[in-house]
């Protein structure tokens, strides 16, 4: 799990070297003009506890790390606590003065200072152990709500790229089936048409297939494919419907969702041209409009044949695709009145 | 056999029948009478046709092939030819000899007709063996989205929503909406089975009534309660009836 954060970055060890430093001269000078202590004394006790207290100090790391806040109740980390910060202080008192007192010449002077400050050094050591303690708590809420806010970041991401993936057109098993059968009827009456036919459906099908891992293609690129795909259905239903374009040229370059258009067509000569007797035509328009392409198609239908309630599949997945890619709501908008379904399409223009 | 054999074909893509045209042209015992691109068509042409065999593809414009064969007087041995496989259940029962998914060989195709002949020598025809199965195993309904009928010379398309109450009437149903009536040769267990349940209720042995059709129940007799629509037409309501309403709106 986690190491020492204080040792595993050279930055964060000098740092607390520093601190040391500072607090050390600092008790030395106490000791100096507060305590009226001979030098030599004051630099051997300053020089010593603290040095032991910092070294302590890094040891509390372990202590911090094992009674963790999630695993166990406060007051049992409170106890546990209070004894290892009696021990920890105990043992740093006992070992300060002993090596203290060894290597100072005057034992007797020191003892006695010693002795009088017992209870007040006790104190401070009890609070330096829980301040460290403290700080490492601190840092491993830290760490863990990085991390938390880290694996919550990347979990959305994927979420959000399996929906895009569930959203992604995919080629309807009926149109493949269909058009293989007018190629088979095709290969006795026509092949040359079958064989045209046979070649709009494979380019059809490695622009879709090859092209599936590509977030975003060029309009133009998007609208040829578009374009076999008409073909094709031009073959099976031939007059059954027209097509009309109106391209604006500076859209020509801009990138749009892959296979946007796909699900937009399908719905239409899906409920449009399988479904009317009468000829369909299918008007793409696109055009700029400040900072949205704007991209719709409009078709007639027959109104009395209108079918089954199950429309919109097609429709709903481009509007939660573009919601998912571009973080907006409305980009969007179907437009039903007599006789003529229309629908716009907004996509934000990158900047 | 006597003579040759009569087919029509039913394809909205004209492909699709002609190749069903060249198969059949290794076969002189068959002749295709009629072609249709549409349900409305075959109905009229089957009808005064009365072709022996009908090819019959599903997703056809206005009213699919389903749909159309509940309009034909007779109907008539039946092949379906789709590129769609999850109508096989409901193929075998409206008792089709077979179902040929496209794009088809001409080998299967043989195949089916032979089904297809064995079938016509063999009228009148007993209940197909794998329907009745098929009937039991039927766990999966598959609700209506719509009902249609024909008055006359016309084909109407009602749409559920539009449907108040439906009535029996001996072999037939009457089917009551804001503007019409229509008769259907339908029973009323038919209706009770492929209406969703959550719109329909069969509130009485004569009786379905919309459920959003319902302002109120109100008692008769003792004991007894009848129901009120919106503009105060009154349907009966049997004790069972009652009791399905009561577990409803609970």
């Amino acid at each position: 799990m986690l190491s020492n954060p204080i040792l595993k970055d050279i930055r964060n060890f000098f740092s607390y070297i520093f601190v040391w430093l500072i607090i050390t001269a600092a008790y030395i000078l106490i000791l100096i003009y507060g305590e009226k202590i001979s030098l030599e004394i004051a630099f051997a006790d300053g020089l010593i506890f603290n040095i032991l207290l910092a070294g302590f100090g890094l040891s509390y790391w372990y202590s911090a790390k094992y009674i963790s806040f999630e695993s166990s109740s406060m007051l049992k980390i409170l106890i546990s606590h209070m004894i290892g910060g009696v021990i920890s202080v105990s043992l740093w008192l006992a070992l300060g003065f002993f090596i203290t007192n060894f290597l100072t010449s005057s034992t007797e002077e020191y003892s006695t200072f010693f002795i009088n400050n017992f209870g007040w050094r006790f104190l401070v050591g009890l609070l330096f152990y829980f301040l460290i303690i403290a700080f490492y708590y601190l840092i491993i809420y830290y760490t863990n709500f990085q991390d938390k806010s880290l694996r919550e970041n990347e979990l959305k991401n994927l979420v959000t790229q399996a929906e895009l993936k569930n959203l992604k057109f995919q080629i309807n098993p009926h149109f493949i089936f269909n058009s293989l059968n007018s190629m088979s009827a095709l290969t006795t009456i026509d092949p040359a048409k079958a064989r045209s036919m046979i070649l709009k459906l494979a380019e059809f099908l490695r622009y879709t297939l090859v092209n599936n891992d590509r977030q975003k293609n060029k309009l133009s690129e998007e609208l040829n494919n578009i374009k076999l795909y008409l073909e094709i259905e031009k073959i099976r239903f031939e007059d059954k419907f027209d097509f009309n374009e109106e391209v604006a040229p500076e859209s020509r370059d801009m990138l749009v969702p892959n296979m946007i258009l796909q699900p937009l067509f399908e719905n239409a000569i899906k409920h449009a041209v399988y479904e009317s007797l009468e000829k369909v035509t299918l008007k793409f328009k696109s055009l700029v409009q400040n900072d949205f392409l704007n991209i719709s198609l409009e078709n007639n239908f027959d109104s009395t044949s209108e079918n089954k309630s199950g429309s919109g599949i097609g429709l709903k997945n481009i509007s939660e695709r573009l919601k998912l890619i571009y973080g907006l709501n409305n980009l969007i908008n179907v437009e039903k009145t007599e006789g003529i379904f229309k629908v716009n399409l907004y996509i934000p223009l990158s900047k | 056999m006597k003579n040759k054999i009569t087919a029509a074909i039913i394809d909205d893509e004209s492909l699709a029948r002609q190749l069903i045209k060249k198969y059949l042209s290794y076969h002189t015992n068959i002749e295709v009478i009629s072609e249709c691109s549409n349900g409305f068509d075959a109905i009229k042409n089957i009808n005064e046709e009365k072709p022996d065999l009908i090819f019959l593809d599903i997703q056809m414009p206005k009213i699919n092939g389903f749909e159309m064969l509940e309009l034909l007087e007779n109907p008539p041995v039946i092949i379906f030819t789709t590129a769609y496989d999850q109508y096989a259940l409901k193929a075998f029962e409206v008792n089709a000899v077979d179902y040929l998914l496209k794009p088809f060989s001409q080998e299967r195709f043989d195949e089916a007709l032979t089904k297809a002949f064995r079938y016509l020598e063999n009228k009148p025809l007993q209940e197909n063996k794998l329907s009745a199965l098929v009937k039991l195993n039927d766990q999966r309904k598959d609700f209506l989205e719509r009902i249609v009928v024909k008055d006359g010379q016309n084909i109407s398309i009602i749409h559920l929503e539009k449907i108040r109450w439906i009535e029996a009437q001996d072999d037939y149903v009457m089917i009551h909406t804001h503007q019409k009536k229509y008769l259907k040769q339908k029973t009323m267990k038919y209706f009770e089975e492929h209406l969703n349940p959550k719109d329909f209720i069969r509130i009485h042995r004569s009786f379905i009534a919309a459920v959003k059709e319902v302002k109120k129940i109100e008692p008769v007799e003792k004991e007894s309660y009848q129901i009120v629509l919106e503009d105060k037409i009154t349907l009966p309501l049997s004790r069972t009836g009652y009791s399905k309403l009561k577990d409803f709106f609970k």
